[in-house]
């Protein structure tokens, strides 16, 4: 197998992102895919902050930033690395058909599977939910079979966020799916085809029209390329806004699939189920990875690795018992406050951060592991998204912040 | 003001107390059970599920292995769809002491417990989990017991003869004239409502709470809670009930319920029931002991970590902890304190409570002029769904829950639950896939004057008990229940509160192991409910 200049290892947000901004410096680039990654959870809403270190809301992520703490990895990644990988993040995805509002100084609403609002920095339009603050009323429309989408419980919620002054409605859709229960991606498949539109348009047109708005699930089509959502909202004469919910999440995908297809463009080689293994170290700098494949493991030499393998949650460090962290690839040291006392908040939706959550692969400010004083430890290797110790990306609504912005600095180191 | 009368009043939802209601309301005896939260709060449920053939006491107290094995055989025939009839497996690997095992086999053969030796490689024919370094195996009848249903079971069968319970229902005062108990006071724990309820005899049940309840009336119980910590695992990694063959101690058993195993227990003297909490410590102390019988242990998911307290009777001057008896005790307030009206049952087992109840109810009927025999072990608690009946629901059942949902519902609610499906087909959504629960079940239980919370349907239909720890059962069932509550539990007032409330109480469990597995589970629980749906609340500041 011939050499790369850059092996990226992880398919999360992260990894593609790492692998498309080093594409973009012109070098040679393999990136190592093995399960899905967080997209088919996560919304394919970029959260930067949402909330600071009380809990407070954030309206001005770009301010919010610069009074995390040291520790915070955007204090490494620096103001300058986070604004750059914004403008490249929008211009991939409009590129691609697939634009994303928003921009650091003004923090967008989105409405939630359950009528709550949620910050978020970047979002595609049809997610977007302050198009519906101005409504007179409200439409939220269920689907017949579709789990975890309640319109009562949408419109409790909903209403006391934005006020009892304006009407709500509700209605229940039917797909004329019969002998089983539907998940978003299946109704958004309904939805994009010709029948089903028809059948789904004909259903709500009655409640829509100007100056109401329709809340939905993610269902508006499975592909980022806001087809369904301009016609359905030309169609109705309304705002049309979906929701974030219960995984699969459609739009996730979709993003991954926007993604997938700017990295086919600029002819990045993806191996598949390509499981990173080992790696193979001289003196400080790491010479290849031996990955798993299907029949055999492989081998990837490289001059700069990028471990974007998505921490606790995608199997990117482990801790099999209290304290025993381990970076799985690499052997990184890993930090975390693990004493009995502080590892786990009482509360699980605590006004506190999660210790366990902040736990990850120390860095600095290159984004390459260090030791307890200090020291590079792999020369050449750099750690981004979930990896990085320091946030939580729950309490303070930051993942794919985290992830886009740190694989944009350690795509460009 | 007085609301309510009752020739006997009953303090105490759990096994005890259920089945004393029972046992008085066969014997034609006005009674009514109060519990302070939700049926089965305490020990009842907090507890092992073991349903004990004595063999674990065979050594040291024959009375209990006696009592243990002769209920042990009552309740499989009264109690049938709440017992799990594995037969259990007394080990012993290398290490364990080789002169226990003649005492204990003599042991159970005077106490009448049948013992059957397996050959090591047919041991581990059974439960090829079980460690490579086992020495000696015996089979012995016990068995698993499903706490809630047993003590939901009993309820129904003694509301059949008249018998009534109220939940959410807390004994605050024993009112006494002339050294006699002529009422209660009661607090309302949902709509805090404060009334009295008139009564003849009063009879505290209330299991490791038994002290906190005499002292209401003045009086002293000597009742030392000792807690015992338990640790589910995601797995059946047993199909027997495997006991460690040797002086019990810590950790020693393992019990496997539907799709699950519990590894317990410990035992130590707190202070105050309502002490639940459980530390790494135990957590840590429980899987060394466990490794020694299953190897493999620590390569289990852990899906859950709880604790209760026992109900330990200690006469004064006696040791508490583990050392302490766990045979029962009556006492009659009249005798002992001179107070007319009040008795106090405390200690046992979970697997002796009808005899116990047997035995308190014969001291107390006679005081109401009552000379009716215990019939508690002549009829089964509940009519079973028939295979007809099971057979005609099997259609408009989703998938397989057919057999689940006919134990845990009864003849009745089963009907109702069949009908619910057959008529509105939206309902035959489930909406807990780890434990089969439709939607037209929780509906029909969340309309039950008992419900108040998720987490009440949640005891009465195993919502949220699975692998996904209620992760995806969360909020559709606060969503499809919350808003058929007639009367709502404190925090619990609208849907998005109840779901986080139901969440926060599974958390509990989960902390203590918050390693392994465990750590992407709870990544992915904060990221849907704190990321997709801000369960906290949007422009907060
Ligand atoms: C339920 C949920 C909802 C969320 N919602 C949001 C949201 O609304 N907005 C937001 O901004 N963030 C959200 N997040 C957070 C966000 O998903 C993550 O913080 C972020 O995407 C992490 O990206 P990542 O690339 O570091 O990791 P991941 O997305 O976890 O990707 C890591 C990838 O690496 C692969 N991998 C692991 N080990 C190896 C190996 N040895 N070899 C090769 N590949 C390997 C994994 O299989 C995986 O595909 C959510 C997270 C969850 C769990
Ligand atoms: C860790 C552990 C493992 C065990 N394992 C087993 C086993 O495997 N097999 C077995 O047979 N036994 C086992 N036991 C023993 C068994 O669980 C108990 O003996 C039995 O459940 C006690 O039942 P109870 O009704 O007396 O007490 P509880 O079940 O505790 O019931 C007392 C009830 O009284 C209520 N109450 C308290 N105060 C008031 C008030 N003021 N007003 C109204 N209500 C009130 C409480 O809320 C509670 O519901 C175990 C016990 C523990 C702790």
């Amino acid at each position: 197998m011939s050499k790369s200049d850059v092996v990226i290892i992880g398919n999360g947000v992260a990894g593609l992102m790492a692998a498309l901004v080093s594409a973009d410096e012109g070098k040679k680039v393999t990136l190592l895919s093995y399960g899905a990654g967080t997209f088919p959870l996560n919304s394919g809403v970029i959260d930067i902050l949402g909330y600071d270190e009380q809990g407070k809301a954030v309206n001005s992520p770009i301010t919010g930033i610069d009074q995390v703490p040291d520790s915070h990895p955007y204090k490494k990644i620096g103001m300058a690395a986070i604004e750059d990988a914004i403008k490249y993040f929008k211009k991939t995805v409009a590129d691609e058909g697939f634009a994303y509002t928003g921009s650091l100084k003004e923090q967008q609403w989105l409405i939630t599977g359950i009528g709550t609002l949620k910050p978020t920095c970047l979002l595609p339009e049809s997610l977007q939910g302050s198009r519906c603050f101005d409504a007179s009323e409200i439409v939220i429309v269920g689907v017949k079979g579709l789990k975890d989408f309640y319109v009562d419980m949408v419109k409790e919620n909903l209403a006391k966020e934005l006020g009892a002054d304006k009407k709500y409605t509700t209605i229940t859709v039917d797909t004329y799916i019969t002998g089983r229960d539907l998940t978003t991606r299946d109704v958004a498949k309904w939805v994009e085809s010709d029948k089903g539109y028809g059948e789904f348009l004909a259903q709500i047109k009655g409640q829509a029209g100007a100056g109401k708005a329709v809340i939905v699930p993610q269902i508006l089509g499975t592909k980022g390329d806001y087809v369904v959502y301009k016609k359905l909202s030309k169609d109705l004469g309304c705002t049309v806004v979906e929701t974030t919910g219960m995984p699969p999440s459609v739009n996730g995908i979709r993003l991954r699939d926007v993604l997938l297809s700017a990295l086919k463009k600029k002819g990045i080689r993806v191996v598949e189920n390509a499981k990173a293994e080992k790696a193979i170290v001289k003196g400080d700098k790491v010479t290849a990875i031996e990955a798993g494949g299907e029949v055999r493991t492989q081998t990837y030499e490289a001059d700069k690795f990028i471990l974007a393998t998505g921490g606790f949650y995608s199997g990117g460090i482990t801790m099999r018992d209290f304290g025993e962290y381990k970076e799985m690839v690499f052997g990184l040291p890993v930090e975390g406050d693990c004493v009995e006392e502080r590892w786990v908040n009482k509360q699980l939706f605590s006004d506190k951060k999660q210790a366990f959550s902040m736990a990850g692969v120390r860095v600095d400010d290159s984004l390459r592991a260090v030791d307890e004083s200090g020291n590079v430890v792999l020369k050449n290797v750099y750690v981004v998204g979930r990896n990085l110790s320091g946030y939580d990306f729950c309490f303070e609504h930051s993942g794919n912040g985290v992830a886009l912005t740190s694989a944009y600095k350690a795509a460009k180191a | 003001m007085v609301k309510d009368k009752a020739t006997v009043v009953v303090v105490g939802g759990g096994a005890t107390g259920v089945g004393i209601l029972r046992d008085l309301s066969m014997r034609g005896i006005d009674a009514l059970l109060i519990e302070k939260l939700d049926m089965v709060n305490g020990a009842s449920s907090r507890y092992h599920g073991l349903l004990h053939s004595g063999a674990r006491y065979a050594v040291k107290d024959q009375e209990a292995a006696k009592e243990c094995i002769k209920e042990n055989t009552i309740l499989r025939r009264i109690g049938k769809s709440c017992v799990e009839a594995t037969t259990g497996m007394f080990v012993q690997v290398e290490g364990d002491d080789p002169d226990f095992v003649d005492p204990w086999l003599k042991g159970c053969a005077e106490s009448g417990i049948s013992t059957r030796e397996l050959s090591k490689e047919e041991a581990l024919r059974l439960e090829p989990n079980l460690s490579r370094k086992l020495k000696v195996a015996y089979e012995v009848p016990d068995g698993a017991i499903d706490g809630f249903r047993m003590s939901w079971q009993n309820l129904q069968s003694a509301a059949r003869y008249g018998g009534r319970y109220k939940t959410y229902t807390e004994l605050i005062k024993v009112n006494i004239e002339n050294a006699t108990v002529k009422s209660i006071t009661v607090r309302d724990n949902v709509t805090k409502e404060e009334y009295d309820i008139e009564c003849e005899i009063l009879v505290n049940a209330a299991g490791p709470w038994a002290g906190k309840v005499a002292e209401l009336a003045g009086l002293e119980c000597n009742v030392s809670p000792s807690k015992g910590t338990l640790i589910a695992f995601n797995q059946r990694i047993t199909n027997h009930v495997v006991n460690r063959l040797r002086k019990p101690s810590n950790g020693d058993i393992f019990v496997p319920h539907g799709s699950i195993t519990i590894l317990g227990t410990s035992s130590i003297t707190i202070p105050d029931p309502e002490d639940t909490s459980t530390s790494w410590e135990e957590v840590e102390e429980l899987m060394k002991t466990g490794v020694g019988v299953f190897e493999h242990l620590r390569d289990y998911r852990i899906l859950r970590v709880f604790a209760g307290s026992r109900p330990l009777y200690v006469p004064k001057g006696a040791e508490g902890g583990r050392n302490a008896s766990r045979g029962f005790v009556t006492i009659d307030h009249e005798k002992e304190d001179g107070l007319k009206g009040m008795m106090t049952i405390c200690g046992g087992k979970f697997t002796t409570y009808r005899l116990m109840a047997e035995k308190f109810c014969d001291v107390l009927a006679p005081k109401l002029h009552n000379t009716a025999k215990c019939r508690t072990a002549e009829e089964d608690l509940v009519p079973e769904v028939s295979e007809a009946e099971k057979k005609a629901a099997r259609q408009y059942f989703p998938s397989y829950g057919v057999n689940l949902a006919a134990t845990r519902l009864g003849v009745e609610k089963f009907g109702d639950v069949v009908k619910t499906l057959k008529e509105q087909p939206e309902t035959r959504e489930v909406l807990c896939e780890c434990e089969n629960v439709t939607m037209a079940e929780i509906q029909r239980i969340a309309a039950e004057p008992t419900s108040h919370c998720v987490a009440d349907v949640r005891r009465r239909t195993r919502l949220g008990m699975g692998t996904c720890q209620g992760n995806y059962c969360a909020i559709r069932s606060a969503a499809v229940a919350n808003k058929l509550f007639k009367n709502k539990f404190e925090g619990c007032s609208d849907s998005l509160s109840d779901m986080k409330n139901f969440l926060q109480a599974r958390w509990k469990g989960i902390t203590p192991v918050m390693a392994g597995k465990t750590l992407r589970e709870a990544e992915m629980t904060r990221g849907m409910y704190e990321l997709l749906f801000n369960v906290n609340g949007g422009r907060r500041g």
